[in-house]
């Protein structure tokens, strides 16, 4: 067959492509809370066109929260997340050893120096392991529901220093990754942080993966306990990360449980929160600096518009807090629905 | 050192001194000569160029009254470098700065310092223009976008009352969780509602609801001069004429209330003809008969023509297989790629059109059944399918897509003539055919706009869209391309739905020198300092 009529996913591309469509900033969760151009995927990448450098743009480096939104529309196939997490290592790399940092950098690159912390082998190497993340594991009651819903051995070592590294722009130490990708080889891989699964999808490209809101989702009783009045806020970074195959997941799961989903009409998952750099460093965001886009509670409000859900079910911990703050219905973690072992099985589709 | 795009400049790096080029000036404010006329021909080349960039003279004391108001200008290349062109990018030019608009007391405040200062202020939606209409030369580029909040949704008179910078896809997320639709918009996600009112609107339901700006029932619009003002067809009604499909010549359009109609996903059908001219005869039948809700034509190849059919209902899906379907001398896809394949199988040195055929078969159809988009075998969100497949198929930094509006009698000629000219200059392209219904009482709004002069009944468009598939082509081509296409135009007594910016030496030959100067004068006492969307028409 011509090489033309094959059907080979082609490689992402980079700014300079980027043709001004402006499909990337409709999903963009900065461009709704600013309704400032500079503040899109769209916005830098032109920027970037017209010579503009990684400090310029630093405001609107720092607000992305890096939910990939923009990577499934853009037609050009730019990886748009990857471009700001590259402007981030940066920006990161160009500040002076000398000047004042976050104290939770410091204390990264400590914890990214010492190494994989003492790991206790799990069985066998084709058992799923679970990387839970550090807000799950900060809840030990429902880390232990979590567990028991799955029936998989937690991963001690869950990598949230290299999630973070990722996030913030640190560079890994090659050592830290490798010992982190060989002890995660051969396993099935369900993991909390969505854009640690979106790379680990790049580093382990034969290994099994899913996020933990699909694997919480496949559960018989998380589904027997989702209604057609319920909302199921999807967590958008796993989303994302693997579009194709996810936006078929959660049809199905529509289908068979009637719930609605946190979609929009581009079938993109609609973030619940927004929040960038300063939020994850710890910092108080700038306000002024940033234009409004520090706003969270934006995301949750324009879900919930027009919308009159009975609960809304969600996938990340963190959006809890965000429907929390915004509204007075009931809002529930995934894992608080129920439990089965045998669905798992059945499921192995929502796998990659 | 910022650098700028300086169409007629250039400085000579030996000498570092700036070299004037011998481009006559033109006045703000006049129509300059025509360079497309016949007798301008002579010696020159039969093309237009960017409109030369606004020296900045009086920018500083412009800058210091806005900020001493409160009013936030950007500067910079991380501010205005998302501005550099528009979506046809052959036209260049950079802002001296930008003004995200906010409410209309803000633009009033900016024009009347506009005027005070004579500094040029270009508005922009989407920036979806591809003449350089929405690029600003210099002055100040005021982004309409940053008004995208929908006011008010009254479900029972079914309207909406929303600012104008808003994107018609964020405005049908909005309606879609009403369960209600806007009538009819550009199959493309990213143009804004005033953008598109001060231009036309075309969408697959044209032929049977008429353009997006037929929808409009009021408009706020702040003046060149910085006046606010509400309009209508009873309130200021020549604002609202002048205003609508008026480029944005004679006002800002700030706030507009639209018609709606409930929301219903569409049944498509798909029929496949191998010859345009009965293709386009098969869709004025549809049309004149109001056999569908929505029609249109997009050609793959010159032999391989799809006239897609759609519907809201069931019931007028049943009416028209029928009364309808067996008509049309279309055949759905398996018939159609049998005939393709005797066709090619007794002609086997046009292999590579075959082969080029199925390739772009195997990569665009499946773009329009994308099962994420689809429900129970209906499209839920055509601007979303169409605009997607657009982008991903035709999308480009480079797009030039001459078009032209023709009277329904003279279409297919219009269009036959316009293909050879496709043939000569392209290897591929595209042809994307829509009727415009007619609304006879908004006969005022369509004065020297995309509706040609004396139109009745139906206008059809039709788009001519080159693949430029990563191939390298001058300006002069691509100038060269459009102007053979919009001869057409003239000749046959057609119009255009892109007559502005780098197409402007059109204007006066399409619509004669007495109604040119006719809105020349009522722009020049609507805008004394000649300082809005300048160079777009006048
Ligand atoms: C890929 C592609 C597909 C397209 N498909 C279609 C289609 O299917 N149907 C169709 O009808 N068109 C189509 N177009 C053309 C385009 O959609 C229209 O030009 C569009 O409606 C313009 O909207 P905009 O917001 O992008 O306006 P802009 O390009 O930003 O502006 C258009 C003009 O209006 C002025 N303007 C902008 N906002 C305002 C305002 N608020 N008040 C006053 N003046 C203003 C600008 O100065 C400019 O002169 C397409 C274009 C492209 C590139
Ligand atoms: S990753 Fe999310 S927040 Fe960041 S630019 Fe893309 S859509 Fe916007
Ligand atoms: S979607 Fe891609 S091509 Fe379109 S504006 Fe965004 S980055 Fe550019």
């Amino acid at each position: 067959m011509p090489a033309f009529l094959a059907k080979v996913p082609a490689a992402p591309r980079d700014y300079s492509a980027c043709s001004g469509c402006s499909l990337c900033l409709l999903v963009c969760p900065m461009w709704r809370s600013s309704h400032d151009p500079v503040f899109t995927p769209e916005g830098l990448a032109k920027a970037l066109q017209c010579g503009a450098t990684a400090s310029e743009l630093a405001a609107p480096i720092a607000a992305c929260s890096l939910c990939g939104a923009c990577d499934p529309v853009c037609p050009e196939r730019i990886d748009l997340s990857g471009m700001i997490m590259d402007l981030r290592r940066r920006l990161a790399n160009a500040l002076p050893s000398d000047s004042p940092r976050p104290a939770l950098l410091d204390e990264l690159h400590a914890r990214l120096q010492q190494g994989a912390p003492a790991t206790a082998p799990v069985a066998s190497r084709s058992v799923p392991v679970l990387l839970p993340g550090p807000v799950l594991r900060s809840d030990p009651a429902l880390m232990a529901q979590v567990q028991a819903l799955l029936g998989i051995a937690v991963f001690d070592d869950d990598g949230d220093d290299i999630a973070l590294a990722i996030e913030v722009g640190v560079e890994i130490p090659q050592q830290r990754l490798h010992a982190f990708l060989d002890s995660l080889r051969g396993h099935s891989i369900v993991a909390a942080d969505g854009l640690l699964l979106r790379q680990l999808r790049r580093w382990l490209p034969g290994s099994q993966r899913m996020g933990l809101g699909p694997a919480l989702s496949t559960r018989a009783a998380v589904r027997s306990n989702l209604a057609p009045s319920d909302l199921y806020v999807i967590e958008p970074r796993a989303f994302h990360g693997d579009y194709e195959r996810m936006v078929g997941y959660y049809d199905r799961l529509q289908r068979e449980t009637g719930c609605s989903l946190s979609l929009d009409l581009q079938r993109i998952a609609i973030p619940a929160s927004s929040s960038g750099l300063e939020h994850r460093l710890g910092l108080v965001p700038k306000r002024d600096v940033l234009r409004g886009v520090a706003d969270d509670d934006v995301q949750a409000r324009w879900l919930l518009q027009g919308r009159t859900p009975a609960r809304i079910v969600v996938e990340s911990l963190a959006d809890r807090a965000a429907f929390g703050r915004v509204c007075d219905l009931p809002v529930v973690y995934l894992a608080e629905l129920g439990e089965d072992p045998e669905m798992m099985k059945k499921f192995r589709h929502a796998f990659g | 050192m910022r650098r700028f795009f300086f169409p007629g400049y250039y400085s000579s790096p030996a000498s570092k001194r700036t070299i004037l080029l011998n481009i006559p000036p033109v006045e703000p404010g006049t129509v300059g000569p025509c360079p497309v006329a016949p007798d301008a021909l002579q010696g020159i080349k039969r093309q237009q160029t960017n409109p030369a960039r606004w020296n900045g003279a009086g920018w500083e004391p412009f800058v210091a009254t806005l900020r001493a108001a409160g009013l936030d200008l950007a500067e910079g290349a991380a501010a205005c470098g998302v501005y550099l062109t528009d979506a046809g990018g052959t036209a260049c030019g950079l802002p001296h700065g930008v003004v995200l608009a906010r409410s209309a007391g803000q633009i009033a405040l900016l024009l009347k310092a506009a005027q005070a200062h004579r500094v040029p202020v270009t508005v922009r939606g989407g920036g979806l223009t591809t003449e350089g209409e929405s690029v600003a030369f210099g002055g100040v580029l005021l982004d309409m976008t940053g008004m995208s909040r929908v006011l008010a949704i009254d479900a029972a008179a079914l309207t909406v009352r929303t600012e104008a910078g808003i994107y018609w896809h964020s405005l049908a997320e909005e309606l879609r969780r009403k369960n209600l639709d806007y009538l009819s918009a550009p199959l493309n996600l990213t143009s804004s509602v005033g953008g598109t009112l001060g231009v036309g609107g075309i969408d697959v339901n044209s032929a049977r609801l008429g353009c997006s700006a037929d929808q409009a029932l009021s408009l706020q619009v702040v003046t060149p001069t910085g006046d606010v003002v509400e309009c209508s067809d009873d309130e200021n009604p020549e604002l609202f004429q002048r205003v609508i499909l008026g480029y944005g010549q004679f006002g800002i359009i700030t706030e507009a209330t639209l018609r709606l109609r409930p929301y219903t996903p569409l049944a498509m059908h798909y029929f496949y003809y191998s010859s345009l001219r009965t293709a386009i005869e098969d869709l004025q039948m549809l049309d004149r008969n109001d056999a569908s809700d929505y029609s249109g034509i997009l050609t793959i190849m010159d032999c391989a023509v799809n006239l897609l059919v759609a519907f809201d209902s069931a019931e007028r899906e049943a009416a028209f297989r029928a009364n309808w379907k067996s008509r049309l001398r279309g055949h759905g896809e398996l018939g159609f790629g049998l005939c393709m394949a005797g066709h090619y199988a007794l002609r086997p040195w046009k292999l590579r059109e075959a082969l080029y055929l199925l390739q772009r078969k195997r990569a665009v159809f499946p773009e329009f059944r994308r099962a994420e988009y689809m429900r129970d075998g209906k499209m839920h969100d055509r601007t979303v399918v169409f605009s997607r497949a657009v982008w991903k198929h035709w999308g480009s930094r480079n797009m030039v897509i001459p078009d032209l509006a023709m009277p329904a009698d003279r279409f297919v000629e219009a269009v036959e003539r316009g293909n050879a000219v496709c043939r000569k200059y392209f290897s591929h392209y595209t042809l994307y055919c829509v009727g415009i219904r007619l609304r006879p009482e908004h006969r005022p709004h369509y004065e020297m706009s995309c509706i040609p002069p004396g139109a009745e009944g139906w206008v059809y468009g039709c788009e001519f869209e080159p693949m430029i598939e990563g191939g390298v082509y001058s300006r002069d081509h691509f100038q060269a391309f459009k102007n053979a296409i919009y001869d057409i135009g003239l000749d046959l007594g057609g119009s255009y739905y892109r007559f502005g910016g780098m197409m402007k030496g059109y204007i006066r030959r399409v619509f004669g020198d007495e109604l040119v100067e006719r809105h020349l004068a009522m722009k020049r006492r609507a805008d004394p300092a000649m300082i809005l969307n300048r160079d777009v028409i006048f």
